[in-house]
């Protein structure tokens, strides 16, 4: 489980961007729900942890964010992709696989 | 450098660049709708579902603070935080706020107000380009002609082989004093002249406001009379006429071209108003032995100052192989211009800095007592939050800021007062300050202003900090109101910062009584003169309109003879150079008898030019022999006066009439005494040199001379009378320098005066503080032991008793304080002694009585506290635990 926390601090934003790219643009409260579902619930943390993620992507300029109503008209703050996102998720996703093979490959070499 | 981009916006965030606190807020809320929402979908009670959507979120408050941690940095917004708390907190006791904004006000004000003309005078670079190589470079005179003077002028000649011989220099420039009556447009108007060799303004490197400054061409022999204008002048005398250069004006009775005005920025030396080319004939370059030009030079690159010194040495010594009888024991000395421009006032000004420094740290030892009085309050405040999880670190940042906070208002505070003082300041120091216009509150005195103000914040705030934060949570919380929470460490500590201010107020005072009592020998010292009634002031014959020494003595004579007539004017004469006044000529003096002896070496006295009746006028008493008579001519046999202490040099019991001696400068100017008259400070009255010889003026024919004129009349009737008797004779002679004798005197120890005013203000306001230090330590210990007095009174003890209790209390740090101070007052004292005359700095009855006001003030300070005291009910004292 320790793990599991170290991963998810690792690749939240990376999940985040993704998940603004698939569904366009969501606010925090639909991001992390999307992620717990995609997870299949397997990443059960509290939601909260998702905003100072959030934020600190704004601040990097990777994500922009203004208020809007939500689809049963509540008011919320909207996430979007910028350009420099779109950049940084593809880079990352790269990056992402690539470690991930090398790392499956020599899990599977050493068993 | 997305990087890069987060840490800005995050650097941005407490300034209001980022999100607000209620951004933030509405964000979680919308979230925990939104859920909230899910969760009633699907099918749960709208409470489970909120309650689902809080714990979801992990907690609202945990939510936020991770969310501003990422906002800004933690520290920063903590701090920012505690900015806010502690302003909170001042604002709600506004007593004490304000009493601690008034004191710190006070005492970083009076830092201020001194580091800006500290910082003005000393510390800024001339306004020259490349300033630090300027310097001047003076004679050292010979040492027993002249004891205790380290810089003497020089002469022409000295002057020509050191620029010609010296390679250290890349400009070596010169100047001088001259006059300039400035006529032909409204009143005549004197003022200051400079003549100023060709490289002057390129060794300074000045430029001109408008047309061009000086170059070598205008100093070469049968160049054109042209004058360069200060800014003053060109503003206040031509209306800052945009054509005038190229114009001609009227000075000295003759016609200059002005080539250029000079802005007052770039004024040197300071004193001139305009400034003419050097000019010198053949044989002004060939004087050798008479010193009264300045030299200034710029050091070319790569040279520094001990390598000019060396050759300059080394000059020096060549020329008095070489001219022995004019420059036997004639050194030169190389000084960095700034230095020697304020070498007068820097002592003054650091003994100045020396003692506001004290005045701030009896404001912050006042400061300290004042937090820790306010302690009694808090105690439970911060037992509750050392309770809930704060560390102590944290809370004395938090006591801490709330010092420096305080301590920042006071800033402020002081920077106003400092603004406002600033001018009473300068204008106090008179013209003993050098760069005066200069002072101002810039960007150094701010960053000053700061540093001293947080540095107070946290001196001050540290220990109440230590100690408040020292005690046991639990105690405090037990001890209810948190009185009694106080230990006999505590009073300590009180006890110690109260002896410190009173000790610290105590050597100022010390310091401010010296120089009272300074004053008050300078005011009893007889300076030879009788000033009362006696009003001076000076005029300057133009060489044009009164070239012969003939013409110069009948204008004299003319202008005294109809002051003479004048209703009111019981005598009148003239002086060139009034007595303690500075300047005045020093000649080497022979006498008839001796064996001849080189110039060099002959004694210098002060020589003086006087007209008939002078003595009289001041009433200095002829001794011997008589005064000088109208007789007294050119044409008649040359005669002196003597004054009674140079009679005593030179025939020491013997007669001085009748003998002979010799002015050194005019060759074989050999004069007859025929009086001796009393001695005359003359060269300042802390001097008792008095060593004079008078010249009776219908034989010199001198140009500028200071009427003296003794009427019982007011000055302001007076005067004006009196210019009218001098226009009558010449119309276009300007007077200057209308003040009476009284003044002249005066003046001469106006540094004294100055620095005994500004050293009292500041013990002043020392010796206040401290009193407030005594009064609010004491008022908190009777607010402690209202419990202990009331049981003391209901068990028999008198009022007197009670009030006995509380003044020994109060008086025990007074007492240590008074100890220390003596002690600090004994071993500080010797940065006095340029200030001081006629008192060491040890003199008991200053202390004495310097410790008596302290005591006084003291019991004072006492008595409120003990009156409270006294009106303690017992009962109620009893009842309120």
């Amino acid at each position: 489980m320790a793990e599991t926390t170290e991963v998810w601090r690792g690749t939240l934003a990376l999940m985040i961007l993704k998940t603004l790219e698939t569904l366009g643009p969501l606010h925090g409260y639909g991001v992390a729900r999307r992620i717990e579902q995609t997870s299949g619930g397997r990443l059960a943390v509290h939601y909260g942890t998702i905003y100072p993620a959030l934020l600190k992507l704004e601040q990097e300029g990777y994500i922009a964010a203004e208020w809007g109503v939500s689809e049963n008209n509540r008011k919320a703050r909207f996430y979007r992709l910028t350009r420099a996102g779109r950049r940084q998720l593809a880079r990352e996703s790269q990056d992402w696989k690539l470690t991930t093979d090398i790392l499956a490959r020599f899990l599977e070499a050493g068993s | 450098m997305r990087r890069a981009r987060g840490w800005l916006a995050r650097l941005a965030a407490p300034f209001g660049g980022g999100r607000s606190d209620r951004d933030i807020d509405a964000e979680l809320r919308s979230h925990i709708d939104l859920h909230t929402a899910d969760n009633i979908r699907a099918g749960m009670t709208p409470d489970a579902a909120r309650r689902e959507a809080w714990i979801a979120l992990g907690g609202m408050e945990r939510t936020k603070d991770e969310y501003r941690d990422q906002r800004g940095f933690p520290v920063i917004d903590a701090l920012i935080r505690d900015v806010r708390h502690a302003i909170r907190l001042l604002v709600k006791s506004p007593g004490f706020s304000l009493t601690a904004i008034a004191i710190l006000g006070l005492g970083i004000g009076a830092n201020a107000a001194i580091f800006s003309v500290v910082n003005a005078v000393v510390l800024r670079p001339l306004p020259f380009p490349d300033s630090a190589r300027l310097v001047r470079i003076w004679h050292t005179p010979p040492h027993d002609q002249f004891p205790g003077i380290t810089t003497f002028s020089v002469s022409p000649a000295n002057f020509l082989d050191w620029r010609a011989q010296s390679t250290s220099f890349e400009h070596l420039a010169i100047y001088g004093f001259r006059e300039a009556n400035l006529s032909g447009r409204g009143e005549p108007e004197s003022l200051q002249g400079a003549r100023v060799s060709g490289d002057f303004f390129p060794a300074l490197r000045a430029a001109a406001l408008m047309g061009r400054l000086f170059d070598a061409q205008d100093d070469a022999e049968g160049a054109r009379a042209r004058v360069v204008l200060g800014e003053r002048i060109w503003k206040s005398r031509f209306g800052a006429d945009p054509s005038i250069v190229g114009r001609s004006i009227q000075l000295n009775g003759e016609a200059y071209d002005v080539v250029g005005v000079l802005p007052d920025r770039l004024k040197f030396p300071s004193w001139a108003d305009v400034w003419f080319p050097l000019g010198w004939r053949p044989s002004d370059r060939a004087v050798r032995g008479n010193h009264n030009y300045i030299v200034i030079g710029r050091l070319r690159d790569g040279v520094d100052g001990r390598r000019a010194q060396a050759e300059m040495t080394a000059i020096s010594q060549r020329l008095e192989r070489q001219y022995p009888a004019d420059n036997k024991g004639w050194g030169a000395i190389v000084l960095p211009l700034q230095q020697d421009l304020v070498a007068d006032v820097r002592w003054g000004l650091f003994v100045l800095l020396g003692a506001v420094a004290c005045v701030l740290l009896i404001a912050c030892a006042n400061l300290a007592n004042l937090l820790l009085a306010r302690a009694l309050g808090r105690a439970r405040e911060i037992a509750i939050r050392a309770a809930i999880g704060a560390g102590r670190a944290r809370i004395i940042q938090q006591l801490l800021v709330e010092s420096t906070v305080l301590a920042m208002a006071g800033g402020a505070v002081g920077l106003l007062a400092a603004y406002w003082s600033i001018d009473v300041i300068v204008k106090s120091f008179g013209e003993n300050l050098p760069r005066a216009a200069e002072v101002a509150l810039d960007g150094r005195v701010l960053a000053f202003t700061c540093l001293v103000a947080v540095l107070t914040g946290i001196i001050a705030g540290v220990a109440p900090a230590w100690r408040m934060t020292r005690g046991d949570a639990g105690d405090a919380l037990k001890q209810g109101m948190g009185r009694g929470g106080t230990h006999a460490g505590e009073r300590r500590v009180r006890h110690v910062l109260v002896t410190a201010e009173v000790a610290l107020a105590l050597m100022l005072l010390v310091a401010a009584g010296l120089l009272i009592r300074t004053l008050w020998q300078l005011r009893a010292v007889d300076p030879g003169v009788d000033p009362r009634n006696v009003t001076t002031m000076a005029l300057m014959l133009p060489e044009a309109r009164y070239a012969t020494p003939e013409t110069r003595v009948r204008a004299f004579e003319a202008i005294v003879g109809r002051i003479r007539a004048v209703p009111g004017v019981e005598a009148a004469s003239a002086i060139d150079s009034l007595p303690l006044q500075e300047g005045g000529s020093m000649q080497p003096v022979a006498i008839d008898g001796e064996p001849a002896r080189p110039l060099s070496e002959q004694p210098e006295l002060a020589v003086r030019d006087i007209m008939a009746g002078y003595p009289g006028a001041v009433r200095i008493r002829v001794l011997d022999g008589r005064d000088f008579s109208e007789a007294d001519r050119l044409d008649r046999p040359p005669v002196v006066l003597v004054s009674a202490s140079a009679a005593k040099r030179f025939w020491p019991n013997q007669r001085a009439v009748g003998k002979r001696l010799t002015l050194g400068l005019i060759s074989n100017d050999v004069r007859e005494v025929v009086g001796v008259v009393g001695d005359v400070r003359v060269h300042g009255l802390t001097e008792a040199n008095a060593q004079t010889v008078y010249v009776p003026h219908a034989q010199t024919g001198s140009r500028h001379m200071s009427l003296v004129v003794r009427s019982s009349l007011p000055a302001t009737s007076i005067v004006p009378s009196i210019v009218a008797a001098i226009r009558a004779v010449d119309p276009e002679q300007p007077v200057v320098d209308i003040q009476s004798l009284d003044e002249v005197i005066g003046d001469s120890i106006a540094q004294q005066r100055f620095a005994m005013r500004m050293l009292s203000g500041f013990a002043a306001l020392a010796l206040l503080l401290a009193g407030i230090g005594i009064y609010g330590v004491l008022s908190y210990t009777v607010r402690q032991r209202v419990q202990e007095i009331g049981i003391r009174m209901a068990l028999g003890a008198a009022p007197r008793d009670v009030v006995r209790m509380v003044v020994v209390e109060g008086l025990k740090p007074t007492a240590a304080g008074l100890a220390v101070g003596v002690a600090g007052a004994i071993a500080f004292g010797r940065v006095l002694d340029t200030l001081v005359f006629g008192v060491t700095p040890r003199d008991a009855a200053t202390f004495a009585s310097v410790s008596a006001v302290v005591l006084v003030v003291g019991v004072v300070s006492c008595l409120v506290p003990a009156y409270r005291a006294t009106r303690v009910d017992p009962l109620q004292a009893l009842r309120a635990e």
